[in-house]
């Protein structure tokens, strides 16, 4: 039997002999009998060390609150790819893809507390004024704060001030929560003086700034959340794939399916005549004149 | 929808042909109306409901879970058992998914890799890793149904343990799935996971027929054969309660994490890769040797079809063509729905 590598690469995460499986120069084995967490492995893995039992806490935390969240792009994406019934794992890499841009940003949200930190140690300025400085440099430009709002829930996120106090009262408290509590209060000051809703911090600026403060870097805080929430939309397609109908477009479930016909809306060109093929030369030459082609392409 | 009559519709291609069981022509434009006879379309979820304050799975807001000092491996029993576990099912739990966290340079870590060398998002490489989990690489589907089958079946025909135990190997001996195998003769993880099972009292009878098969397949194998880790961490897992289903998608979903640090690391230490940058030696090339392209007018000459005009010439052509490698015609596969359970059946099987 080849026992290969399947890619060859240096590498300084892990390796497996036929005797073990070394990670971080700890053997799986001796973590897990020693009565570590998985949350305390997440540590080996992406900073190479032992947490405190604080940071663990912290970590466990944010895992647990941030697994399961109802019906949310991921989630929608997992139900949508179980329908045709593939196998089970198509659906949460589909589920893990969601996360990108908007849904659940980790990575941007850390990126941007960096970049201000950064500017906020060679400028000289303090925390809270280069909080300002963020909360503006977005507004002025009419770009969302990361960090705050959420779609469904409008008036805070369950999740996220619950976060902040956890932080706080693990005695967790560094730059990044000093950041983002100042691009909070400026944000909301700010909004308030323009005479606009309050919108409160979301389960990404909260919980990306404690895996910020707990020695996380920026993309391996977005591995830890969007890779958790898959666990959840596991279950949400297995739900699906279990109990639900195939296709999700049955018409005879008492309910109207998802794909049934009539969710269908569509607002594009009327219905047209397709041109014969000894028209057809004379027709496209005309549509690319007239140009009315132009609005529907995306 | 536009002014089209039917008429509009005559002479397109065959659409006007009487063998058409229908008159396409005549056939109506436009969507369908929405449906005011069924209740209207919402997403049904026995798992998890949200609203603008609450987040709630399984009826427990998962804040005031983690409030209560529960974890996320707590909320791994709640989302698929709809149950708090308790403290030694969650410690094996804990146990079980650091062994899984981590393969060395196996196909998850190398499914993410190459997704990195095409400078996209961690998340589509995590993704991407998932599909490494099959029905031969973390087969616990596979695993996990057979033995429930098996289980199932056999107390029907009044069997006991051993014997289900021996009817298992003897038709899955060689099987990627049974969860016996010369993968870990050497290494004493797979076992020591078992030993922290029993100790922790959580071992049931998954455990305890695994254990059957093992002795059975070291009597029946040519070579040296032991438990590996399909074999510990599918049993303990379905002793913890899971099903061959959710232990799957919970193994791929955890060893997904350690694939975001070689996403990383593959950023960090390696170069992007691009479209025509990788070159394939003919030394690895086993196929036609190079020959001239026929000209168009050549083509009819030099061509030919595959029909087949009767069942002989079809049986010989499908054993001709086994020789293009690449074509599909060396697999046969039972695709089946596996909304229930998956990997029973024959995926991929070389004929």
């Amino acid at each position: 039997m080849q026992r290969n590598p399947d890619i060859e690469r240096k590498t300084a995460i892990s390796y497996r002999t036929e005797e073990k499986t070394v990670l971080r120069g700890y053997n799986l084995s001796d973590l897990a009998e020693e009565g570590y967490s998985f949350t305390d492995a997440m540590f080996v893995l992406f900073q190479n060390r032992i947490p405190t039992e604080a940071e663990e806490k912290m970590l466990r935390y944010e895992m647990g609150v941030f697994l399961e969240h109802s019906m949310s792009p991921s989630t929608a994406g997992a139900i949508g790819v179980s329908i045709g019934r593939p196998n089970l794992t198509s659906a949460i890499a589909a589920s893990i893809s969601t996360f990108g841009g908007v849904h659940g940003p980790g990575a941007a949200h850390g990126y941007m507390m960096k970049k201000y930190l950064k500017r906020a140690h060679e400028e000289g300025k303090t925390i809270e004024e280069i909080a300002k400085v963020l909360v503006d440099d977005y507004m002025d430009n009419g770009t969302p704060v990361m960090g705050m709002g959420q779609p469904q829930h409008t008036d805070s996120d369950p999740r996220a001030e619950p976060i902040h106090l956890k932080q706080e009262e693990l005695g967790l408290n560094g730059v990044y929560l000093r950041l983002q509590r100042a691009v909070e209060k400026y944000f909301h000051a700010r909004r308030k003086a323009e005479g606009r809703r309050y919108v409160g911090v979301n389960v990404v600026g909260a919980g990306n700034t404690a895996l910020c403060d707990i020695g996380f870097a920026p993309n391996a805080a977005w591995c830890i959340g969007s890779v958790c929430r898959g666990f959840s939309c596991a279950a949400h397609a297995l739900f699906n794939m279990k109990r639900g109908r195939a296709w999700a477009a049955s018409k005879s479930e008492p309910m109207v399916q998802m794909l049934d016909l009539s969710m269908i809306k569509y607002v594009g060109p009327a219905d047209r005549k397709v041109p014969k093929q000894s028209e057809r030369q004379e027709y496209a030459i005309q549509q690319k004149e007239e140009g009315e082609y132009k609005k529907w392409v995306i | 929808m536009g002014d089209l009559t039917p008429a509009d519709k005559k002479g397109i291609g065959n659409l006007d042909d009487p063998g058409l069981p229908f008159n396409y022509s005549e056939r109506e434009y436009g969507t369908v109306p929405i449906d005011e006879t069924r209740a209207r379309f919402q997403w049904v979820s026995e798992v998890a409901y949200k609203n603008v304050h609450r987040i709630v799975a399984r009826g427990y807001d998962t804040t005031e879970l983690m409030e209560e000092g529960y974890g996320m491996t707590d909320v791994l029993f709640v989302d698929f058992q709809a149950r708090i576990p308790t403290v030694k099912e969650d410690q094996m739990l804990n146990y079980v998914m650091i062994m899984a966290l981590e393969d060395g340079l196996s196909a998850p870590a190398a499914m993410s890799r190459l997704v990195a060398q095409s400078k996209t998002f961690l998340t589509q490489a995590c993704g991407a890793s998932i599909h490494a989990f099959g029905h031969a690489y973390g087969a616990y589907s596979a695993f996990g149904n057979r033995l429930l089958d098996e289980l199932k079946a056999g107390r029907a025909e009044g069997l006991d343990m051993d014997a289900i135990a021996q009817r298992i190997v003897d038709n899955n001996l060689n099987d990627e799935s049974l969860g016996v195998s010369n993968l870990m003769l050497k290494d004493p993880a797979a076992k020591r996971m078992i030993a922290r099972a029993e100790k922790l009292g959580v071992a049931g009878e998954h455990v305890a027929i695994m254990k059957l098969i093992v002795e059975k397949a070291q009597a029946a194998s040519d070579e040296p054969v032991d438990i590996d880790l399909l074999g510990a961490m599918g049993a303990v897992m379905m002793d913890l309660g899971f099903t061959a289903e959710a232990t799957w998608a919970i193994l791929a979903v955890t060893r997904s994490f350690a694939a975001g640090a070689h996403f990383i690391e593959e950023v960090e230490r390696n170069e992007y890769r691009r479209l025509g940058q990788a070159l394939t030696p003919p030394e690895a090339y086993d196929g036609e040797a190079d020959r001239p392209v026929p000209s168009l007018p050549e083509r009819a000459a030099s061509t030919e079809s595959a029909l087949s005009a009767d069942l002989d010439e079809w049986a010989r052509s499908q054993e001709e063509r086994k020789s293009v490698w690449g074509s599909g015609y060396s697999i046969h596969e039972e695709i089946e729905d596996p909304s229930k359970k998956t990997g029973i059946k024959s995926v991929g099987k070389k004929l």
